[in-house]
């Protein structure tokens, strides 16, 4: 027992030196944890590590991205950005949900918040401002949906993909002939690959191009009453004309999976879907042959709007804000901006990149300037705008599967809307 | 004997530090928060009964209690009546290496995480490229929509949940049967019953405690069902799959209204309490010979 104790004490005696010994003076890294929820994007996501290296070399800051899994995403921001412990530095997020609904978000110095202001193409102005101050870095030119025909089946049916068609009346024309029904009447082959599955809220931002060509908007226009907005005469045309592509004219199907799946299978021969879908298409179905035009208007055009202004925001508990913004600062030029989003193939934001030689090779370019020429649609920020879609999809995929008229689908829909707008 | 007690005490302490940590906390927090609205800016406000009279009268909350229940009554009662027939089918093995082997068998899809379970039968129910098209096809059947369909999406996801958990439960109800006494059959044998007889005299008698334990077991499994549903349909099509949990999700992390999904929270244990206590007590006898 005695020898045990001793041998005991030996060790801990031979031991301690090693605990004890101050650890050898490598320099110290301190790192910013960015988080992201596009796992789409990883050669977007890594340029911040990239990136993060070098500014490690002026300032001794690392950055570390950590890419969460898109569904169930608010979750996990959630629960870090309330319990404080594990939340990240700098996260990807909607200015008007994290800034506006909750109090998370770091105001950006005003010197950092003049030179985006000044650098973003004007429609993007509002992007990732919330009640006037800008919060957010919007990370996402393009993020507006324009139509992807897959020129092969186009010119099987007969139409000319050079000349795409203008109107909705003519793109009804044109999806009827690029549909296929087998002998029992079942599409095999759709005209428009139609969103139809997921969440409501991705069913509403597939639909609002088509509200806006009828004219139509979900809300007014200081966001405060969906009743005679989102069930106007014009929206209750613009979901007949929705329902009548599934239930009348079966130039769409609900049989089909995504719309992207659909489009890169080419069983759908056109989708409407944004400026990231180029890359997506080139990686996951290189045989499809495809241009990219601007969206037919109707009574008015659809314009470059979007129900999801991504943006870099920086966490206003964060401990170490003050070097997220220095790190924010050191990338917000047009040549990081540039190298960023061409490494994914995604659209630049700054305005000085828009004529670059990357972009003007782009199969999106044309399109892009036809879309930016269309006014400018109506806008969604709204700190509730999850829930708000949510109850305006529910309405729009009932009519999809036949559950009712657009009519009272969306009179019950805007009463809803309504609700929560006032709650 | 204050020193045996005390010992005692320390032993349960764990399990009671972790219950507690683990489940009580936030059933109380849960509590608190159904009488809390957050509002803009991330602060609470107390608001007593509102967010319980507003929830309990939004017809999207009753269409998900209605969504959850109907896929409750398809898969427990067909869960456990296919657990007890495959585990008397199993009992009846001579063999005890082919009875451990269907065992296994039939245990292995528990194993299985539910999500990837749920992205396997997605693929299976797929009207394009699924394998149960495939296979209709095949027998000249028509094919079908399965989950992109209003009228089938509820019985093909329980279809899912009586696959995940059949297994588990035909465990339970091997290790009943294996400890009944032979000579509980030997007499009723002796009586003049037939085998009928002596699975509705004895074995279902005898059987009682771990059928109406597997059954309230399989009836919260299936009221606080998720990953199977946000992971295939997300309560599609047109929310013809939306249950009472994936509406609490998305009331709390979508919609940020977590007092809202507080109250969803204390409904789901009450009603879980309520016909688990209610459940005990009509059905749970003691049976002795």
């Amino acid at each position: 027992m005695r020898r045990l104790t001793w041998c005991s004490l030996a060790l801990v005696l031979s031991v301690a030196p090693l605990v004890l010994a101050p650890a050898p003076s490598t320099p110290q890294t301190k790192k910013l944890v960015y988080w992201t929820h596009w796992e789409q994007n990883p050669e977007f996501n890594k340029f911040y590590e990239t990136r993060g290296k070098d500014f490690a070399q002026k300032t001794g800051w690392e950055v570390q991205v950590v890419t969460v899994p898109y569904q169930g995403y608010e979750a996990k921001y959630l629960a870090a950005l309330v319990g404080k412990s594990g939340a990240p530095d700098i996260y990807m997020g909607m200015t008007h949900h994290w800034c506006g609904q909750y109090d998370f978000c770091d105001r950006m110095p005003a010197e950092l918040a003049k030179t985006w202001d000044e650098n973003l193409p004007k429609y993007m102005v509002g992007v990732g401002k919330w009640k006037g101050a800008r919060y957010g870095i919007p990370i996402e030119h393009g993020n507006f949906q324009q139509m992807y025909i897959n020129v092969d089946l186009w010119k099987k049916a007969g139409l000319d993909p050079d000349k795409p068609v203008k109107t909705l009346d003519d793109w009804l024309a044109a999806m009827k002939k690029l549909t296929v029904l087998d002998a029992k009447g079942e599409t095999t082959q759709a005209g428009f690959a139609l969103r139809h599955k997921g969440h409501p809220v991705g069913i509403t931002d597939k639909f609002l191009p088509f509200a806006h060509a009828f004219g139509a908007r979900m809300l007014s226009p200081n966001l405060e009453q969906a009743t005679g907005f989102a069930n106007s005469a014009d929206m209750v045309a613009a979901l007949q004309f929705y329902q009548d592509l599934v239930q009348k004219h079966k130039v769409a199907s609900l049989a089909f999976p995504t719309p992207e799946d659909a489009f890169g299978q080419k069983r759908g021969a056109t989708i409407f879907r944004e400026s990231w879908f180029f890359g997506w298409v080139k990686k996951n179905a290189p045989d499809v042959t495809f241009k990219v035009v601007a969206l037919p208007c109707g009574k008015a055009c659809p314009g470059a709007g979007n129900l999801f202004p991504w943006t870099n925001l920086v966490y206003k508990n964060s401990p170490n804000k003050q070097a997220a913004w220095e790190f924010m600062r050191f990338i917000s030029n047009a040549k990081d901006d540039l190298d960023q989003h061409q490494a994914q193939g995604i659209l630049p934001v700054w305005t000085a990149n828009l004529e670059s030689g990357y972009v003007k090779a782009r199969p999106d370019y044309q399109s892009t300037q036809d879309m930016l020429k269309q006014p400018v649609p109506p806008e969604y920020y709204h700190p509730k705008s999850n829930e708000l879609a949510t109850a305006f999809g529910e309405a729009v995929v009932a009519a999809l599967y036949g559950k009712g008229q657009p009519k009272p689908l969306l009179d019950e829909a805007a009463a809803k809307m309504d609700r929560v707008l006032k709650d | 004997m204050a020193r045996q007690r005390r010992a005692g005490f320390f032993f349960v302490l764990p399990a009671l530090a972790y219950f507690g940590l683990v489940f009580l906390v936030p059933l109380v927090e849960s509590v608190i928060g159904s009488f809390y609205r957050t509002v803009p800016g991330g602060e609470s406000r107390f608001v007593g009964l509102r967010l319980y009279a507003k929830v309990l009268s939004d017809p999207t909350f009753w269409q998900a209690v209605a969504n959850t229940v109907s896929l409750l009554v398809m898969s427990v009662p067909t869960t456990v009546v296919l657990a007890l027939a495959v585990a008397l089918g199993l009992h009846r093995l001579a063999s005890l290496r082919w009875r451990s082997a269907w065992t296994a068998m039939y245990f292995l899809p528990f194993s299985v995480s539910l999500v990837a379970a749920a992205l396997i039968w997605q693929w299976m129910y797929d009207p394009i490229y699924g394998f149960l098209n495939h296979l209709l096809g095949q027998v000249g059947l028509p094919t079908q929509k399965w989950l992109q369909s209003l009228e089938q999406v509820r019985p093909s996801l329980a279809l899912v949940n009586v696959w995940v958990r059949l297994g588990f439960d035909t465990i339970i109800f091997l290790a009943a049967l294996q400890a009944i006494p032979t000579e509980y059959y030997e007499a009723a044998s002796i009586d003049g019953a037939g085998p009928a007889r002596a699975l509705r005299h004895v074995t279902l008698p005898l059987l009682n405690p771990q059928i109406v334990m597997v059954t309230m077991l399989e009836l919260i499994f299936n009221f606080k069902v998720f990953d199977t549903v946000y992971a295939t349909t997300q309560g599609g099509p047109a929310g013809a799959s939306q249950t009472v949990i994936m509406l609490l999700y998305d009331t709390a992390f979508k919609y940020f209204r977590l007092g809202d999904a507080s109250v969803m929270a204390v409904f789901v244990f009450v009603s879980l309490l309520l016909v688990t206590l209610l459940q005990w007590r009509l059905f749970r006898r003691q049976v002795e010979y």
